[in-house]
């Protein structure tokens, strides 16, 4: 036959055992009550003999004939009988004992297979008027007359009846037989879908393991290849640029004006495709993590004045008007300052070049009382009224009265090389890069940058970075200092 | 199945597989209704409060059937898988051991795409216990025939002539339907069994002669033949 399969003995057909499914206590109980009632012994035996339950006052008749040595032999022998004695095919059978008692023997089924049986009794059958001849072979020392009187207090039970009284006793077993079965099933189940969930949980878990291995290797060839890349690439086109401005600056010998024209583009294009490639290699970096931010303490004000100051000729020259407006207040940072004018350099460089003439660029800087730190866990939450006073924030807004970004391409402009309009393109040049690595930047300081627009036209950056208290706070409060 | 020689016992296990909600375990409820008290033991059922199998159902059916070499008792275990897709891997431990998979289809047009998934899913549980749908003897029942919007029943004859399993109608809330799968799905299995373990010789009892044995004690005396037979394409006879 086909070898059995785990588990086989909870979707199979093994046979179970009366002794590990059914209750003793319960089934004590069970028989009690049934032995107050009809005031009949009563036992239970798993199919291989073992006794569960076994409730019976020991009648006065029993108790006489068991002191004699003969008799007492007899009614042994009627005991193991009445425990072994196969009841036929309809499940019942009843063993007389040699007084002219009886016993009656139902078997309990379950699925189909006999598990067990009751045994009632000893009991007097309706029709016993004498003891049977039996009584007196049993033992020539036994005192027939008083068996006899004995014999004849002992309660009458209808045959009938007492098949009643056992059929339904095998039929309340017989429930609770099944009702055990069931629940010993469903516990085993309940296991068995327990370690598989845990298994398949760790599979899965497994597999996710392996590709972001995988996936991390990838993504670290990547920058690999595009830092080994921009720097090959920077290499020639730095000696172009240089070579180009030498040619332009007339060390090779005066140019003609057309000579002097090619020659700049060359120049200018070169230096295009060299702030490209510094750009990518920004960003590779960036994405990979391997940009190391040196965090330090850091005030904003001197990093945007800074930045306004090397602005502030290119925007002259475009006659856009640019101004500071920072309230001065202080509040720490943990910031790598280099990072955060890249950020600044870029916003304003943009504000600059997408404002015609005439327009207005404004820087303004405040201190504002932090929100608490993000994370819509009650824990994080959690004690917001004690900690807000202790989180403070950089808030700064470039504001242009330029073209502005309609709204739905508000959050694009942050990816990579996207253009808002590929014919602003050619208008305004760039390479796309700019607001991606600026949004990388402020992300690794814990910070947001977002876009509204500005009335009655432009647009309005809103970059936001948490003081470095702040920061400290937003780790999550369960985990322990010493873990975090 | 389980050959218990010297104590003449056979035991085999059906399985009811299909989809969520396609009728399996009133199936079962059915049978449990419509078969003699005398040859059945109660039915298991491991239901939630929404009456959507949890773990599975199991409805025993135990007897007798006198053969020329004695008396042998036959033990059927009927099982229901539960449907629902997130009960993977309980599927696959109550399909262990089978001898004869009954696919319970919902006959709803709209339920097309669920019988087959549930039928791959049958597919890939068996090769993963290493068995394949070849060696499992297999019918079908496209059940809840009396809901509109079904398969009309020249559709299903079409099917059924275009697949080589035996194929039952039923609507198994009304009992239709439902002795006939059992009978055709006993049917397959005995011979599956009877080829590999040769049955007949061992235990005495033609396969037929088995058949109108198990249906006399379920109370279906004299309809074996008529009962495996209500069903379009098959092979007619069963068997593997
Ligand atoms: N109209 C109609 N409804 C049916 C028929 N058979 C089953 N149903 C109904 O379909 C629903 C689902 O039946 P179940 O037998 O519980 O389905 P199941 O396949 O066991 O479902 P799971 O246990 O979730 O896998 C119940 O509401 C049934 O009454 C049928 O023949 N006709
Ligand atoms: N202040 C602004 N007003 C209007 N449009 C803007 C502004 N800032 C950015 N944009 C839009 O977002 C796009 C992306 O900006 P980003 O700084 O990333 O690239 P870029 O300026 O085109 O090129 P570069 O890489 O040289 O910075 C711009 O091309 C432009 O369409
Ligand atoms: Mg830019
Ligand atoms: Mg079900």
């Amino acid at each position: 036959m086909s070898e059995v399969p785990p588990n086989q003995d909870v979707v199979g057909d093994q046979p179970i055992a009366l002794e590990d499914v059914v209750d003793r206590d319960a089934l004590d109980d069970l028989c009690k009550s049934i032995h107050a009632l009809f005031g009949i012994g009563v036992r239970v035996y798993a199919s291989q003999g073992a006794l569960l339950a076994n409730v019976a006052n020991e009648l006065e008749l029993c108790r006489y004939v068991n002191e004699v040595p003969g008799s007492r032999a007899a009614c042994g022998a009627t005991v193991i009988a009445a425990k072994s004695v196969a009841p036929g095919d309809d499940g019942e059978v009843t063993h007389p004992c040699f007084t002219g008692l009886a016993y009656h023997i139902v078997s309990l089924v379950h699925e189909g297979r006999r598990v067990g049986r009751i045994v009632l009794g000893p009991y007097a059958p309706a029709g016993l008027r004498e003891p049977p001849p039996s009584l007196a072979q049993a033992d020539k020392r036994l005192d027939v007359a008083r068996a006899s009187d004995l014999a004849a207090t002992v309660p009458r039970v209808k045959q009938e009846a007492l098949q009643r009284i056992a059929g339904h006793l095998k039929e309340t077993l017989e429930l609770i037989i099944f009702s055990s079965h069931k629940a010993w099933v469903t516990s085993k189940l309940h296991l068995y879908s327990v370690r598989e969930s845990y298994r398949e949980l760790q599979d899965k878990t497994t597999r996710l393991e392996q590709t972001l291995t995988r996936l991390k290797e990838v993504d670290r060839l990547k920058s690999n290849f595009l830092a080994t890349m921009s720097h090959e690439l920077r290499t020639p086109l730095t000696s172009i640029i240089g070579y180009s401005e030498m040619l332009a600056e007339g060390i090779a010998g005066e140019l003609s004006a057309e000579q002097q024209e090619y020659v700049r583009t060359i120049h200018a294009k070169g230096e295009q495709l060299l702030r490209l490639i510094m750009g990518l290699l920004d960003l590779s970096k960036l994405e990979s993590g391997t940009m190391s931010l040196r965090q330090a303490p850091a005030q904003i004000g001197p990093i945007l004045k800074e930045v306004i100051t090397t602005l502030a000729p290119v925007a002259r020259k475009k006659e856009v008007e640019l101004a500071l407006d920072s309230d001065d207040a202080p509040c720490e940072l943990a910031a790598d300052a280099e990072r955060l004018r890249q950020v600044f350099i870029n916003l304003v460089d943009n504000a600059v070049k997408f404002t015609p003439k005439g327009g207005k660029v404004t820087v303004r800087a405040r201190v504002t009382a932090g929100a608490a730190p993000s994370g819509d866990d009650d824990d994080e939450a959690a004690g917001a009224a004690l900690l807000a006073p202790l989180l403070k924030q950089v808030e700064v807004r470039v504001s242009d009265t330029g073209i502005g970004i309609p709204a739905a391409e508000r959050v694009k402009v942050f990816e990579a090389f996207y253009q808002v309009d590929s014919s602003s393109t050619r208008e305004y040049g760039g390479t796309g890069l700019g607001l991606s690595i600026v949004k990388r930047i402020v992300d690794a300081h814990g910070g947001q940058v977002s876009v509204e627009g500005n009335e009655p036209n432009g647009t309005v950056f809103v970059v936001v970075l948490p003081s470095a208290q702040t920061r400290r706070a937003a780790l999550p409060s369960r985990v322990p200092p010493a873990l975090a | 199945m389980q050959l218990n020689f010297a104590a003449r016992e056979v035991a085999i296990k059906l399985v009811y597989y299909g989809p969520a909600l396609s009728g399996k375990t009133t199936n079962l409820k059915a049978l449990h209704e419509l078969t003699r008290t005398d040859s059945r033991g109660r039915l298991m059922t491991l239901e939630t409060k929404d009456d959507r199998t949890l773990f599975f159902d199991m409805l025993p059916l135990v007897f007798k059937a006198e053969t020329e070499g004695g008396a042998m008792n036959l033990r059927v275990k009927v099982f229901t898988v539960p449907g629902q897709v997130v009960h993977a891997s309980t599927r696959r431990l109550v399909l262990q051991g089978a001898d004869a998979v009954a696919f319970i289809a919902d006959s709803q047009v709209a339920e097309t795409e669920n019988n087959a998934a549930s039928f791959l899913d049958l597919r890939t549980n068996l090769k993963e216990l290493g068995r394949s749908m070849r060696d499992v003897p297999l019918v079908i029942q496209f059940n809840k025939r009396d809901l509109p919007n079904v398969r009309s029943d020249a559709e299903i004859d079409d099917l059924a002539r275009r697949g080589k399993e035996p194929v039952f109608k039923a609507s198994a809330v009304h009992g239709q339907g439902v002795m006939e799968s059992f009978f055709g799905l006993l049917e397959r299995a005995w011979r599956k069994l009877d080829a590999e373990h040769d049955l007949t010789r061992k235990l005495g009892i033609q396969p037929d002669e088995f058949l109108a044995k198990a249906a006399s004690s379920l109370g279906y005396e004299g309809k074996a033949r008529m009962l495996c037979d209500a069903h379009v394409g098959g092979s007619g006879k069963g068997g593997a």
